[in-house]
């Protein structure tokens, strides 16, 4: 079973762009579970078209309300097991997360249950930005920062609502805090195409919010070769996010191994189990290479360290 | 899962995903104790695994052992060891290694 979990700042647009999204049948026999930090749901109420929603709230699922979540979720996998036939079966659990939630602490707390780390492959993290109030959000809120960090795909919403300067600066802004994802828009939820910024727009200057400036994120493609070593890829990795962790905010890739296609993904210091995937043939310049994102490093260390250990020169 | 005693209480570490028969893990368990030597060189720490045994068998100079699960349980024990985390980008790992 696949979880999307759905971010974004208080009042960012993910209740609407969800409503959208279900009544178009974007994600096909889906069980919505929706997260509220306030005692009183709201949001419950706006979601139809789906299975559900079930509702947490009084708490958010990344802190106070984690064992809340457990129990929602181990109900949803027991339900799952007992229907026979697959064509039944819930294929997607979408997690609408409060706007109070850092989606890293809910991956780890998912990957520490026994139960539901057989069950739920966690496929992507959707994060809503305010088109109109996203840029001061990031200037102010750590917190801000951190689930753009975390997304892989990022959603402008309210662009008509919104100063076509500003967006076109948010949206230089966000490809510089999280470079790995892809940035779209929409108005009203559904999908529009975001304006290209005209030449000259520069990127917010994001003040440092606690002592000196975070450095920007910084892609690195590291290359294993046609005929990849897990072992020494699992070496390295693995030493490095236990002693850099809190500076490699996402790795990703797919690896070719003996086991079959692996997707390889990481939130900070989490690991997510590698998911094996299809073979695909069209792929084949794509794979065999991991994306890792992060700050406070040079990448040409990375590279030469990524050598030293897999013994694959890196361009 | 095993409902009494919960083991495995999770299913193996990502680390050993590259394997999926007996003769491909046995292997990738010799190739990651041949790269774990490379990493721990000069650190004082030694890793052996023989693949009899489940786990990597870490030792130091003073013949201390500990037999840790995966790689991720082998850096924490270590850092506790050394007393500092091994970073792959420290300066001796950026030069080729033959």
């Amino acid at each position: 079973m696949r979880l999307t979990i759905l971010g974004g700042y208080l009042g960012s647009g993910k209740t609407t762009w969800l409503r959208h999204q279900l009544h178009a049948g974007a994600f096909g026999r889906v069980h919505v579970v929706v997260n509220e930090a306030a005692e009183i749901p709201v949001d419950d109420a706006l979601l139809g078209g789906a299975e559900g929603p079930t509702v947490l709230a009084g708490g958010c699922v990344c802190c106070t309300a984690g064992a809340d979540l457990v129990k929602a979720l181990r109900q949803l996998c027991d339900r799952r097991s007992q229907i026979a036939d697959p064509s039944q079966r819930l294929e997607r659990v979408i997690l609408e997360t409060s706007g109070l939630a850092d989606p890293a602490p809910i991956v780890a707390l998912l990957q520490a249950d026994p139960i539901l780390t057989r069950h739920i492959v966690i496929s992507d993290i959707i994060v809503a930005v305010d088109a109109a109030h996203g840029l001061v959000q990031l200037a102010a809120e750590p917190l801000g920062r951190r689930q753009v960090e975390a997304a892989d795909q990022l959603i402008v919403t309210k662009l008509d609502a919104a100063d076509p300067a500003e967006v076109a600066r948010l949206q230089l802004t966000l490809r510089r805090l999280n470079p790995g994802a892809t940035v779209s828009g929409s108005v009203m939820g559904s999908a529009t195409t975001l304006p290209v910024p005209p030449i000259g727009t520069r990127p917010a200057d994001l003040p440092a919010l606690v002592g000196r400036a975070p450095a920007p994120l910084l892609p690195v493609r590291l290359s294993l070769g046609p005929d990849p070593d897990w072992s020494a890829l699992g070496v390295w990795l693995s030493a490095l996010l236990h002693a850099r962790g809190d500076e490699i905010v996402r790795a990703k890739g797919v690896v070719r191994t003996p086991a079959g296609r692996l997707l390889l993904q990481t939130v900070r210091k989490v690991v997510q189990p590698p998911e094996i995937l299809p073979v695909d043939d069209s792929r084949d310049g794509l794979d065999n290479g991991i994306v890792v994102i992060g700050r406070g490093f040079d990448p040409n260390d990375l590279r030469l360290s990524f050598q030293h250990f897999t013994g694959v020169a890196q361009s | 899962m095993c409902a009494s005693c919960g083991y495995p209480a999770a299913p193996g570490h990502w680390t050993e995903a590259g394997a999926a028969t007996a003769p491909d893990r046995l292997r990738a368990r010799f190739r990651r104790a041949q790269v774990l030597a490379t990493a721990l060189k000069g650190s004082g720490l030694a890793a052996y695994d023989g693949g009899q045994v489940p786990g990597i068998q870490l030792s130091t100079l003073s013949g201390a052992q500990t037999i840790v699960p995966n790689l991720e349980a082998l850096w924490v024990e270590a850092e506790r060891l050394t007393g500092a985390p091994i970073d792959p980008l420290s300066p001796q790992f950026l030069i080729p290694n033959d």
